[in-house]
C-alpha cells in the first residue's frame, strides 16, 4: 500500500512538471494579427443583428455588418451620417418618399454573391417583421420598401419620422443581412450570420469565443487585421487579469472610476470613455401620493446635490446630467437653469407648505445591481437630509424590471441609452403613451403627459430648427413639471492596448462597442 | 449487487420527479420575464405580451406543467427560452468539462488529503498535526473564487507559466493539462482540506481500537498495522464524506469555472439565472439533481470495495 502511495505521489508531481513545462504560452503576446476582445459574458445570446439588442451581441453586429448609410467610425452622432451600402440617396420635399442608390459589386461573406437591391428590401422587411426581428417598431411609419432596379431602392412612409437615416443605419433593424443566406438558414443564421462588413463569421465556440476572421473582398478594402477573437469572460477579475497578461487587446470596461484608475497604471493601456451616455434618470410617479403635488417633486428637485454624485460615480466616467435628455443626442437642450439648486431648507419648506411639515415617506423598489444601487442609496441619504424618507426594497434586476412596469416603486431610477436623438428619449420616458402599465408601454413610468404634443409634432416637422425647437420645448414642459429629476450620466468605458491602432478617433459608437474597421491594425 | 443498484435507481426517480416539480414552480415563482429579456428593455407591453404567448409562459401553470413533465419524461426538454437552442444538446455539449474538472478535482484532493490526514493522525500532537490542521482549517474557510483569483495573479500575472482565460481545448495533452490545471488545483486543495481533515480524526479512531492493539502485540509490523489493519477501516467514513462533498464541489466548479473562464455548467447556470430562461434553469436542475442521486449510488457501492463486511440487499 504505501508503494502505491509513493507512485501515486510521483504520478502527481509529474502531473504538476507538466503543467509547468508549457511555460510562456501565456506571455506570448500578439504575435499573430488577430485582436482579442474581451466581454463581460458567459455566452453569446442570439446573432442575429435584427434579433438581439445586449451589447454583447451589438458589439459583434458593428464589425460584420453595413447599413445603407452608417455614422462615421468613432462617432455616435446621427448628424455624423455618410454612405455606406448607399452612395447617394434623395427625398422629396415632404420626407416621405425616398430613393437610395446602392454601391457597385459589394459582395456578401462566404461567397453568397452580389448585394443587391433585393437584399435591402428582403433585410429591411425582415427587421420590420415583429417574428422575426425585435425592432419591428422602429420601422412603424413604413409604407413600402421596393427595389426600383438591382442597384436602387425606394422607401415610402406612412407619416415623416424624426430620423428615418438613424433607423436605416448600421445599427439594430438597419444592420443589412443577405437574402440568400437567411432564406437557406432560416432559423439557423443565428449560428452563422452572413453580411457584408469588414469581419466574417469564422467559428463560434460555446462559452469560450466567436472567432471573426477577414473579408477579403471588403468593398472598402481588405482588412489589416486578420480576424478578431470576441471572447466570452465573465469574471471581471479574470477579464482584467487576462488583459494585463497581455491575452487580451481590447477590454470591455466598468464604468467605475476606480477601474479606470487601475486600468490606467497598466503598461501600454489605454482608457477609453466614449459616448452614447446612460443617464440616470429619477422619475417620479405624479400620479401618486404625495408625489401628485408638485411641491413635494421640487422638493425632491432641490433636495439632490449633483455635485456630491460626481464625487461619488467619478469624475472620468461620469458627467451632470442636463436635461431628461442625455447630452449629444441631437435635440438635447441644456435645461440646468430649470434644475433648482441644492437647498435643504428650500425643499424642507416646500414640504411644509404642500402640507407635510413632519416630511413624507416614499415607496421605492431597487434593483441589487451594484453600479445602480449606490447611486439610489446617495439618493436616499440626500432627500434623507430633507425629511424624505425612502422606504426602499431591494430586489434582484430582473425583478426589478418587472415590478417598475406594474406601478409599484413610486420612484424609478433607471438607467439608459438610447438611439441618440431626443425623440427616443422623449417617446419612450415621457409620452403618454409609453405609461407603463398601457398595452402601448414602454417606459414612462412618471405617467407624464405634458409634452405629448411637442413630442409629436417633432416627429412630423421637417425643418430641423423648427424641430429642435419643438424638443426643445417638450424638454422644458417636463422639467417644469419635475416628471423626473436627471442625476448625472454614465459614459462608455473600454480600454485598449497601445500597440493597436484603431484606424479613426473615438468618441462614441452606437454599437456600444469600438468599431473595428479595415483600417485597424497593430503598430509593430 | 444488480438487484441493490436497480432497486436505488427506482427509488431516485420519486426525488427526481419531486426535484422537477419545484424547480418548475420555483423558476416562475421569482420575479422576472424572459419576455424582456429577448426584447430588451425598450420593447412595448404589446410586443412583451406576443413574445410570451410565443414562448408560451402566459398560458397556465397547470398546463405548461403537464407539458414540461410529458416532455422530460421521453427526453425532450424543450429549447432554451432565450437563445431557441435545444436544452439537452446546450447541456451534454458543456457536461463533460464540469465532469472532468470534477473528476480531477477529486482524484488531487484524495491524492492529498488522505496520506496527509494520515500522517497527521500518527503525530499527533507534533508539529507536523499542527502545521496540516491549521493548513487544513484554512483550506475549509477559503472561498474558492479567492483561492482562484491569488492563484491566476501567482501562475498566469507574476510566473506567466499559464494562461488567465483557460479555453478548454482538448487536442492534445498539453492542452488539456493546461487548461485544466489551475482550476483542477483550486478545487482540489479544498477537497483534500476536507478529506485531510476526517482521514485525520478516522484514523485516530481506528487507531485506538483492540484489535491495532492485539496486532501488535502479536508482532506484526507497524506499517502493516497501520496502512492493512487501521487505514482499510479508516476508510468509509472518508468516502461518506466524499460522497457528500462532491456536491460541493459541483456547486464550487460554478464558481471556479467562471473565475478560470472554463467551459461548464456553471457558465451556463449563471447565465440562465440572469435571463430568466426557464426551460434551460429546469433542464440544469434535473441534471445536477441526477448528479447528486448518481454520486449517492457509487458511494454506497464503495462501501463494498472497502468493507467486504457490507452487503446489498
Amino acid at each position: 500500500m504505501k508503494h502505491r502511495m509513493i507512485t501515486a505521489s510521483l504520478m502527481l508531481a509529474g502531473g504538476l512538471a507538466v503543467f509547468a513545462g508549457t511555460t510562456n504560452i501565456a506571455s506570448a503576446g500578439p504575435d499573430t494579427n488577430i485582436l482579442n476582445v474581451g466581454i463581460a459574458a458567459p455566452d453569446a445570446g442570439r446573432l442575429d443583428p435584427h434579433l438581439s439588442a445586449t451589447t454583447i451581441d451589438k458589439a459583434v453586429f458593428g464589425w460584420m455588418f453595413n447599413g445603407l448609410v452608417r455614422l462615421k467610425p468613432g462617432t455616435a452622432s446621427p448628424e455624423s451620417v455618410e454612405p455606406d451600402l448607399a452612395e447617394s440617396w434623395e427625398t422629396s420635399a415632404d420626407g416621405l418618399d425616398w430613393t437610395f442608390h446602392l454601391r457597385k459589386g459589394v459582395q456578401c461573406h462566404h461567397g453568397y454573391g452580389e448585394l443587391t437591391s433585393a437584399d435591402i428590401v428582403y433585410s429591411l422587411n425582415r427587421a420590420a417583421d415583429p417574428n422575426r426581428s425585435s425592432f419591428a417598431g422602429d420601422f412603424a411609419a413604413f409604407d413600402k420598401v421596393e427595389a426600383v432596379d438591382p442597384y436602387t431602392v425606394n422607401i415610402v412612409l406612412k407619416n415623416p419620422i424624426p430620423s428615418l437615416l438613424g433607423v436605416l443605419s448600421n445599427y439594430h433593424g438597419g444592420n443589412i443581412v443577405c437574402m440568400k443566406a437567411a432564406e437557406e438558414m432560416g432559423e439557423d443564421f443565428q449560428k452563422r450570420p452572413i453580411g457584408t462588413g469588414p469581419f466574417m463569421y469564422g467559428e463560434y465556440k460555446p462559452q469560450q469565443s466567436l472567432m471573426l476572421v477577414a473579408n477579403p473582398d471588403y468593398f472598402r478594402g481588405k482588412p489589416q487585421l486578420d480576424g478578431i477573437s470576441y471572447q466570452y469572460v465573465p469574471s471581471d477579475s479574470a477579464r482584467d487579469l487576462a488583459f494585463q497578461s497581455g491575452e487580451l487587446d481590447m477590454l470591455y470596461g466598468k464604468q467605475d472610476q476606480t477601474w479606470v484608475e487601475r486600468t490606467k497604471q497598466i503598461e501600454g493601456a489605454v482608457v477609453h470613455v466614449m459616448e452614447p451616455a446612460e443617464m440616470s434618470v429619477m422619475s417620479l410617479n405624479i400620479t401618486s401620493k404625495p408625489l401628485d403635488d408638485i411641491r413635494v417633486r421640487q422638493a425632491i428637485a432641490m433636495a439632490v446635490d449633483r455635485e456630491q454624485f460626481m464625487d461619488f460615480k467619478g469624475r472620468d466616467v461620469t458627467r451632470i446630467a442636463k436635461s431628461v435628455v442625455p447630452q449629444g443626442y441631437l435635440g438635447s437642450a441644456d435645461m440646468s437653469a430649470l434644475m433648482p439648486k441644492h437647498d435643504i431648507s428650500g425643499a424642507k419648506a416646500l414640504l411644509a407648505e404642500a402640507g407635510y411639515p413632519d416630511g413624507v415617506t416614499l415607496k421605492v423598489i431597487h434593483t441589487a445591481l451594484p453600479g445602480m444601487l449606490g447611486t439610489m442609496e446617495v439618493f436616499q441619504a440626500q432627500l434623507a437630509e430633507a425629511g424624505i424618507m425612502l422606504d426602499m426594497e431591494v430586489v434582484e434586476h430582473a425583478t426589478f424590471h418587472a415590478q417598475i412596469r406594474k406601478d409599484l416603486s413610486q420612484i424609478v431610477h433607471y438607467s439608459a441609452a438610447r438611439f441618440p436623438v431626443a425623440d427616443t428619449y422623449l417617446t419612450q420616458f415621457f409620452h403618454s403613451a409609453s405609461t407603463v402599465g398601457t398595452p402601448t408601454g414602454i417606459t414612462n413610468f412618471s405617467h407624464c403627459a405634458v409634452a405629448d404634443k411637442e413630442i409629436e409634432e417633432a416627429r412630423v416637422e421637417q425643418d430641423m430648427e423648427k424641430q429642435k425647437q419643438l424638443w426643445k420645448t417638450a424638454q422644458e414642459k417636463i422639467m417644469n413639471e419635475v416628471c423626473g429629476v436627471p442625476i448625472y450620466e454614465n459614459l462608455q468605458i473600454w480600454a485598449t492596448k497601445t500597440n493597436l491602432d484603431l484606424g479613426y478617433e473615438l468618441i462614441g459608437s452606437l454599437s456600444l462597442g469600438p468599431p473595428v474597421t479595415e483600417n485597424t491594425h497593430f503598430i509593430k | 449487487m444488480l438487484r441493490f443498484v436497480v432497486r436505488r435507481l427506482i427509488f431516485a426517480i420519486p426525488t427526481l420527479l419531486a426535484v422537477m416539480t419545484v424547480v418548475f414552480v420555483l423558476v416562475r415563482i421569482v420575479p422576472g420575464d424572459p419576455a424582456q429579456t429577448i426584447l430588451g428593455d425598450q420593447a412595448s407591453a404589446e410586443a412583451l405580451q406576443n413574445m410570451r404567448e410565443r414562448l408560451g409562459v402566459d398560458r397556465p401553470i397547470l398546463e405548461q406543467y403537464v407539458e414540461f413533465m410529458g416532455g422530460a419524461l421521453v427526453g425532450d426538454w424543450g429549447e432554451s427560452m432565450v437563445t431557441g437552442k435545444p436544452v439537452l444538446a446546450e447541456i451534454a455539449r458543456v457536461l463533460p468539462y464540469t465532469i472532468e474538472l470534477t473528476v480531477v478535482s477529486l482524484i488531487i484532493g484524495g491524492l492529498i488529503g488522505i496520506p496527509l490526514g494520515a500522517w497527521s493522525a500518527l503525530h499527533r500532537n507534533e508539529w507536523i498535526d499542527y502545521v496540516t490542521r491549521v493548513g487544513s482549517l484554512l483550506g475549509l474557510s477559503f472561498p474558492a473564487f479567492v483561492s482562484a483569483i491569488l492563484m491566476l495573479i501567482v501562475f498566469s500575472i507574476q510566473l506567466r507559466w499559464l494562461p488567465v482565460i483557460s479555453g478548454g481545448d482538448r487536442a492534445t495533452f498539453g492542452e488539456w493539462a493546461e487548461s485544466l490545471a489551475l482550476p483542477a488545483l483550486n478545487l482540489g486543495l479544498i477537497m483534500a482540506a476536507y478529506i485531510t481533515r476526517v482521514t485525520r480524526s478516522s484514523m485516530l479512531g481506528s487507531l485506538g481500537e483492540d484489535y491495532i492493539r492485539t496486532a501488535r502485540a502479536k508482532g506484526v509490523p507497524e506499517r502493516v498495522v497501520i496502512w492493512r489493519h487501521g487505514m482499510r477501516n479508516a476508510l468509509i467514513p472518508v468516502v461518506t464524506v466524499v460522497g457528500l462533498y462532491l456536491g460541493i464541489l459541483i456547486g464550487n466548479s460554478v464558481l471556479t469555472e467562471i473565475v478560470f473562464n472554463r467551459p461548464g455548467l456553471g457558465k451556463l447556470i449563471v447565465g440562465a439565472l440572469g435571463q430568466r430562461d426557464y426551460t434551460l434553469l429546469q433542464g440544469l436542475m434535473i441534471i445536477y439533481t441526477f448528479v447528486i442521486v448518481i454520486v449517492n449510488l457509487l458511494t454506497d457501492l464503495t462501501y463494498g470495495l472497502i468493507d467486504p463486511r457490507v452487503k446489498y440487499q
